[in-house]
């Protein structure tokens, strides 16, 4: 393999060759942060699935309450597990990122608007 | 006997499952696992087989291993539509009862989209795309092995079921309320939800894997619109993938809570909503169809400028093109079911977008007959089948356009008419596809091509076939025949087209046995291709010999054109691409591993355990899941180095060192 210089993975034509042989960027201490991510997201899932399983709030408050949850658990997705902080390689997570959150809030926008008519039928 | 023992045979072996020809095909199966193993044995290929396919992470196998899988599924799948279309031959047959009508084409339409088109894709985007690019592998070898091996498993796991246990019978999109527990009590319908999910788990990651690969390791110079179609192509397929696949992943998981944990996302009672499913479903499975046509769409842009020895025309519309409808297919789901009355704003916006996809669509096709305009066309087996191609895609583009009129649909819908649509598009366009790029990139998986004139015959009577089975069925729509008719009855003045149809699928039940003749002929009696250049190629891949060595590329090329191939011949300047001994240097490559076959064997056995709601075996196949994931994050030994000598050798006697 040819030894490529690692300075600016970033830079368009700079190809970063298979990663397992990248040097190893591992940091060696505890992974605190992870764990917490890890049972904070489980917690905000834990946390919707009551409020839904016991119907604990009138409907128009448990979707606010749901879709608020669901971004907040996105939040941590992207922030913790997603390296959406780390420097390299941002070049290409905005774009990807970008078309993400349209693609999902499409799809949830849409949606909504087609199952609006079950309020008509049931 | 016991009585959990008499519970335990009946549950494994319900009467759908004991009919006469379902025991003959697992005795057939049976028979046919115990030779294969008799003979590993005998010749001590065990060892082999382990080293060399189980545990490699090289994509040039795992591509070929991807592909003799779909050629596998193509048949299963086939059998299953030759079933369906024996039992519609005359009205009122009885080949089949109507259960096991149902599971055939629940079996059929699951097997070919899911186990059959998807998996032949991956094959060819792992045999060519990283030659294409040049590159040594994909962005992630292991993550490679390991897609493959769960759409294996998942694969496996979906066939099972028709011996053990009982087939899923709601059809391939698989609607409740009819795929819930109240009226679909057995076992297969947890086989379809599983099987699915852990294969659909291998798609994500190939999605990503292939995305990475496209974006990060381009030789330099490769600038993206540099890259060959199929690889924009395989970008684009990817992003699709990394898009749809979580909407099914949501709907089959919902389904699955309904039915063994009790919920009611879906049911009737309790307040469930079965046409969130239908909504969810179709998010993913109109990029879906589009996932299955992109990688045709980027075959037919290779092979149509190396036949005709033309660049092809128009790169940047037809990359704009492909952008367009990537973009374009997520916003039209709705198509598949206006009947479900979300109203006329709803209904008007997603007929109008539906209709927008046909101008980009239409524009690919314009591009390819353009490059094909003033070349010299030569009619190789893979031209055959893009020459096949246009014909059909655009009749079934035009059912499309049809079909996406709101108010007309109204009738089509369910009808043979859309069966005669997507089989135009999916058959006409996707499998065309798949097997072009099979004879076309064939030499360089294997060394040696596929007998032409047999090609040339698999090709007539595919071709013939299809359209024998398919045009009347656009008119048994029109005269009313729905959808998933066990049978029916006669003086409707169906029989006829009916008729003419099995006739056409028997046809094209001939063309494949030919196609697969071939394959086993030219086996035993194979043409060497020792240029690495069968066809006069125009992209990367045949600047390698055939086949490639393990690390594709011993220098990594420098790009400066579109077909930087053929640019390279016509400035005579071929050489560039041999070695002089003082330029090798090591390579690192990937290490085999065990990892990701115990990984989805972890899978499996825990999927069988939901299946089957026997909680331990669960447990059992997830603690295996685990443990696979944690030996492999806490392996470092991953790689190796291929030292200079070594390579200097290979290359050698590949005939590519300067002397
Ligand atoms: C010009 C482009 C196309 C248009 C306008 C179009 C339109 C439609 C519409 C409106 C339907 C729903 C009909 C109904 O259920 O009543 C449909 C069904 C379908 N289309 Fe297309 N289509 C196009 C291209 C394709 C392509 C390229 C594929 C796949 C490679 C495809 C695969 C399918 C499948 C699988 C179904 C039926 C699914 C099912 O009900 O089982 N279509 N199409
Ligand atoms: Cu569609």
């Amino acid at each position: 393999m040819q030894e490529k210089k690692h300075e600016d993975p970033t830079l368009p034509g700079e190809s970063v060759e298979i990663p397992l042989l990248a040097p190893h960027l591992s940091t060696p201490h505890f992974p605190a942060r992870q764990i917490a991510g890890y049972v904070a997201s489980l917690i905000l899932t834990g946390i919707a699935f009551f409020l839904v399983a016991r119907h604990a709030l009138p409907l128009s408050w448990l979707l606010a309450v749901v879709l608020i949850l669901a971004f907040l658990q996105a939040a941590i997705q992207l922030g913790v597990f997603m390296h959406l902080r780390e420097g390299r390689g941002t070049t290409w997570h905005l774009p990807i990122i970008g078309l993400g959150l349209f693609v999902g809030l499409g799809i949830v926008g849409f949606s909504i608007w087609i199952m609006l008519f079950k309020s008509g039928v049931s | 006997m016991r009585p959990w023992f008499i519970h335990l045979i009946k549950l494994l072996f319900p009467p759908q499952v004991l009919l006469p020809d379902i025991v003959g095909i697992d005795i057939g199966l049976t028979l046919s696992a115990l030779a294969i193993a008799l003979y590993l044995t005998k010749a001590r290929r065990w060892g082999w087989l382990w080293r060399e396919w189980l545990t490699t992470v090289d994509h040039k196998r795992i591509g070929i291993m991807y592909i003799i899988a779909a050629l596998i599924m193509l048949f299963r799948g086939g059998v299953d539509a030759l079933m369906i279309r024996s039992q519609l031959i005359v009205p009122e047959a009885h080949f089949m009862g109507a259960q096991q009508y149902d599971e055939v084409f629940t079996t059929h339409g699951t097997v070919m989209i899911f186990f059959m088109a998807m998996p032949f894709f991956f094959g060819l985007f792992n045999v060519a795309v990283p030659l294409m690019i040049g590159a040594r592998d994909v962005a992630f070898p292991r993550l490679n092995a390991i897609s493959f091996w769960l759409f294996a498993f998942g694969a496996a796991l979906f066939n099972i079921s028709f011996s053990i246990g009982g087939s899923p019978s709601a059809g391939w999109f698989s609607y409740p309320p009819y795929s819930e527990l109240q009226f679909n009590p057995g076992v297969g319908e947890n086989y379809y939800l599983l099987a699915l999910q852990v294969s659909g788990i291998g798609s994500i990651a190939t999605g990503i894997n292939f995305l990475v690969t496209i974006l990060k390791l381009r030789a330099p110079g490769m600038t993206l619109m540099k890259m060959p179609l199929f690889v924009w192509s395989a970008l684009v397929t990817s992003t699709l993938i990394l898009f749809a696949f979580p909407p099914l992943t949501v709907a089959l998981g919902l389904t699955m809570l309904d039915r063994l944990f009790g919920a009611s996302f879906f049911t009737l009672a309790h307040e469930g909503m079965p046409m969130m499913y239908a909504n969810l479903f179709w998010i993913f499975g109109h990029p879906e169809v589009y996932i299955l046509i992109m990688p045709a769409f980027g075959i037919f842009s290779e092979v149509v400028p190396t036949f005709s020895r033309k660049p092809l025309f128009g790169y940047e519309a037809m990359v704009i093109s492909l952008l367009a409808i990537t973009f374009l297919s997520y916003g039209v789901w709705v198509h598949h079911f206006f009947e479900m009355g979300a109203g006329p704003g709803v209904n008007v916006f997603f007929g109008l977008s539906t209709m927008l996809i046909a101008i980009p669509t239409g524009v690919k096709m314009f591009n390819w007959l353009f490059t094909m305009w003033g070349g010299r066309i030569r009619l190789s087996v893979p031209m055959l089948w893009q020459l096949g191609f246009i014909p059909t895609f655009v009749v079934g583009g035009a059912s499309g356009v049809m079909l996406a009129a709101v108010a007309a649909d109204y009738q089509y819908h369910n009808s043979y008419f859309v069966i005669a649509h997507f089989h135009n598009v999916i058959v006409g366009g996707t499998v065309f596809g798949l097997l072009s790029g099979m004879y076309y990139w064939w030499p360089k998986m294997f060394g040696w091509k596929l007998n032409e004139r047999q090609g040339r015959w698999a090709f007539a009577f595919f071709f013939t076939g299809f359209w024998l089975t398919f045009m009347p069925q656009y008119f048994l729509g029109l005269e009313g025949m729905t959808r998933r008719m066990a049978s029916y009855p006669p003086g409707l003045g169906w029989g006829g087209l009916n008729a003419m149809s099995t006739i056409g699928a028997f046809i094209m039940g001939v063309g494949f046995a030919i196609l697969v003749y071939n394959i086993a002929w030219s086996r035993m009696h194979p043409e060497w291709d020792t240029t690495g250049d069968p066809w006069d190629g125009r992209t990367l891949e045949w600047s390698l010999p055939s086949p490639a060595p393990a690390y594709n590329f011993a220098r990594i090329p420098e790009v400066h054109e579109r077909d930087a191939w053929w640019a390279m011949k016509q400035r005579g300047e071929t050489d560039a691409v041999k070695l002089s001994p003082d330029q090798v240097e090591p390579i690192h490559v990937p290490k085999n591993t065990p990892m990701p076959i115990c990984l989805a064997v972890s899978f499996f056995v825990g999927s069988i355990g939901m299946v089957f709601a026997w909680h331990w075996m669960a447990i059992l196949g997830g603690l295996g899941v685990v443990a696979a994931l944690a030996y492999g994050s806490l392996e470092d030994d991953t790689d190796r180095e291929l030292d200079p000598t070594t390579v200097l050798n290979t290359e050698k006697r590949l005939g590519r060192v300067h002397p």
